[in-house]
């Protein structure tokens, strides 16, 4: 390799590593103020590093906050929505792209025009809907209107439109029907665009904090969010506290990335359907 | 294996549009026919409506002597192969090939054996576990074939199988192409735009230009008694030269509402027998193709071309007289181009 090659590469690291310790930095830090010893002492910012690491606000936020309550709710609201979701786009954003059916277009915009309309502006009207159905206070509550994601749609939409017609043809005379197609040939060429939604609606999912503190008013069944909010808002001066929470709190999306990662890659750095 | 009848096929678009108009059209039982027209002219268009993967506006398909006009594909016992393969590009070659009896329940041990049967047969045996990003052209091509003929279809539908191969390939694939319907005897129906690949590998025939069908003849029957002077100017190559008026003045003949065309082999550079015509013009261009030389004359802006053999005394830039006999024109009528068929 050239000098000039290897200065190139050089710089071109040094940037990544700046930029991912920037990204990495305060998550670190949330991580090392959890095991700080009593850290309301800090009046102003905390320092960076513990001087006597402890597990106590681990062990308080677990037992006397019952945090492995609200985890279990929100895991079994994100485990129960993504598949659903994932299922429910795939098949639409399938179907939009490559299905020519009455209306396709009309309904093609309605989605787009979807994406669009903020989710607070849904929450009263689901509210009401959630409350006739007497679904308030359920998981469904939850579950139910993240089914139908219109960002993930689009996204498949987008992705679904590069399968190349011969390919779903072929399989037709081959003999499969429409649903042997979608899961035989369909969905193993779109994996990378819904393991992205997947990985994407199981976040959301997990950090949503609105609809869920309306829709759970029941305490036993709030999601952590809620749950990590009104701790907050009990324990506002414990800084550990809340930090050990968050730092629980963002665990499992660390393991659904990194469990994903090789999948939501190809997908956002827009690999073709067919290489 | 099936009999193919297409029956006043007609197939319209949304827009209006006529892509095919009233085919009418038999594949004998075991028969390969092939389908060649310009691009666009809709043979892709008809190979889908047969499959059913598009519905036809009216008319009838039959195949087995079964109407078919509203059976989705599955049902319909056809197999294709598509221009550009098609492949399942996260499945095997061997998943490639199973897919369709795998989707038709066919037992595991029953698939198995069928696969490597096919497989050895195109010499796909090595392959098997690779994926189709992991082959060369003709392996792909050889992989679409072998999926289309695991199933024992009743027809086979090729759509330009060849094209996306280079020249060489193309040669070997067509020779492979052929003996495989020897020994299969299925019903075939093989579009192409490449008139030569058509009249090479076709037992009959079928001339398409914009919808419809022209004619419908054995090759040599094409070649020799084209029906108008599209099929005329579409079949052979170099094509048929179409001489103009000015070629003509000194020969008596009718140019005012008879159009008259000559294929380039039958001029001559010498004379042959008495009463032979000749046209005169000037050389513009020699071009060698080892054994055979093509020469262009051009006269008023309008050129003919020759195949001629060798002759090393011929000069660019030189007059240059072509003889050819009578009965070698062919001679169309200008007001409905159809060929008259008593010159001859
Ligand atoms: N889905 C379609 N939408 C619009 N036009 C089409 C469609 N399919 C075919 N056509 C038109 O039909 C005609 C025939 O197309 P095709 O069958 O693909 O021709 P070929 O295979 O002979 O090249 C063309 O003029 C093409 O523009
Ligand atoms: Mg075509």
């Amino acid at each position: 390799m050239s000098g000039r090659g290897m200065v190139l590469r050089a710089s071109r690291y040094a940037v990544l590593i700046v930029m991912a310790l920037a990204t990495l930095f305060p998550l670190l830090w949330v991580t090392s103020i959890a095991f700080m010893r009593s850290p309301e002492r800090f009046a102003g910012t905390p320092p960076l590093w513990p001087d006597h690491p402890t597990l106590v606000n681990m062990v308080n936020i677990v037992h006397q906050q019952r945090i492995g309550h609200y985890f279990l709710n929100s895991l079994i609201v994100a485990a129960a929505t993504t598949p659903l979701s994932v299922l429910v786009a795939g098949l639409a954003g399938y179907a939009l792209a490559q299905a020519k059916f009455r209306g396709h277009r009309l309904v093609s915009w309605v989605v787009m025009f979807a994406v669009l309309v903020p989710n607070q502006a849904l929450v009263l009207p689901l509210f009401e809907m959630f409350s006739a159905v007497h679904l308030v206070n359920h998981y469904a509550a939850l579950v139910l209107p993240a089914a139908a994601n219109a960002v993930s749609i689009v996204l498949i939409q987008a992705y679904a439109r590069a399968i190349p017609k011969d390919i779903l043809d072929a399989a037709r005379i081959d003999g499969a029907s429409e649903w042997r197609t979608f899961f035989s040939v369909v969905v193993p060429l779109m994996a990378p665009m819904l393991a992205a939604v997947a990985v994407l609606t199981f976040v959301v999912s997990w950090n949503d904090f609105m609809w869920p503190m309306i829709a759970m008013q029941k305490v036993d069944m709030q999601t952590l969010p809620v749950a990590l909010a009104s701790i907050d808002r009990e324990h506002y001066q414990n800084i550990g506290l809340m930090a050990a929470g968050a730092t629980v709190a963002i665990l499992p999306m660390m393991l659904v990335f990194l469990a994903s990662q090789r999948y939501y890659l190809r997908a956002v750095s827009a690999g073709s359907v067919t290489d | 294996m099936a009999r193919l009848e297409l029956q006043r096929v007609t197939k319209s678009l949304a827009n209006g549009q006529r892509v095919l108009r009233d085919i009418d059209c038999a594949v004998n039982d075991g028969e390969l026919i092939s389908m060649v027209g310009p691009s666009g002219c809709g043979k892709s268009t008809l190979l889908r409506c047969i499959a059913g993967l598009e519905a036809i506006t009216s008319g009838e398909i039959r195949i087995g002597e079964q109407r078919v006009n509203d059976l989705p594909p599955r049902q319909r016992n056809v197999a294709m192969v598509f221009q550009n393969h098609a492949l399942y590009p996260h499945m095997t070659v061997y998943q490639n090939l199973a897919f369709g009896l795998r989707v038709r329940h066919v037992a595991r041990a029953a698939v198995d054996a069928r696969v490597r049967r096919t497989a050895a047969r195109l010499g796909l045996d090595a392959l098997l576990g690779r994926y189709p990003r992991e082959l060369s052209g003709g392996q792909r091509q050889r992989t679409a074939l072998g999926r289309a003929m695991l199933r024992e279809p009743g027809v086979f539908l090729l759509d330009e199988p060849l094209s996306s191969l280079d020249i060489p390939l193309r040669a070997e694939m067509r020779r492979e192409l052929s003996a495989l319907h020897q020994s299969l005897g299925t019903t075939m129906v093989y579009v192409t735009h490449d008139q030569s690949e058509a009249l090479s590998l076709g037992q009959r025939v079928v001339v398409l230009a914009d919808g419809a069908i022209e004619q419908i003849d054995t090759p040599d029957g094409i070649y020799q008694a084209p029906r108008n002077r599209f099929v005329a100017g579409f079949v052979g190559w170099p094509p048929m030269n179409f001489l103009s008026e000015d070629w003509l003045h000194d020969t008596g003949l009718d140019t005012q509402c008879i159009e008259y065309g000559i294929r380039p082999e039958r001029l001559r550079l010498r004379p042959g027998a008495r009463g032979d015509f000749s046209i005169i013009g000037k050389l513009e261009r020699i071009e060698s193709f080892g054994g055979e030389w093509q020469v262009e004359i051009s006269r008023q802006g309008s050129r003919v071309i020759a195949r001629v053999p060798p002759e090393t005394k011929l000069q660019r830039g030189a007059e240059l007289r072509l003889w050819f006999r009578r009965e070698d024109l062919y001679a169309f009528d200008r007001a409905t181009g159809s060929r008259m068929q008593a010159w001859r």
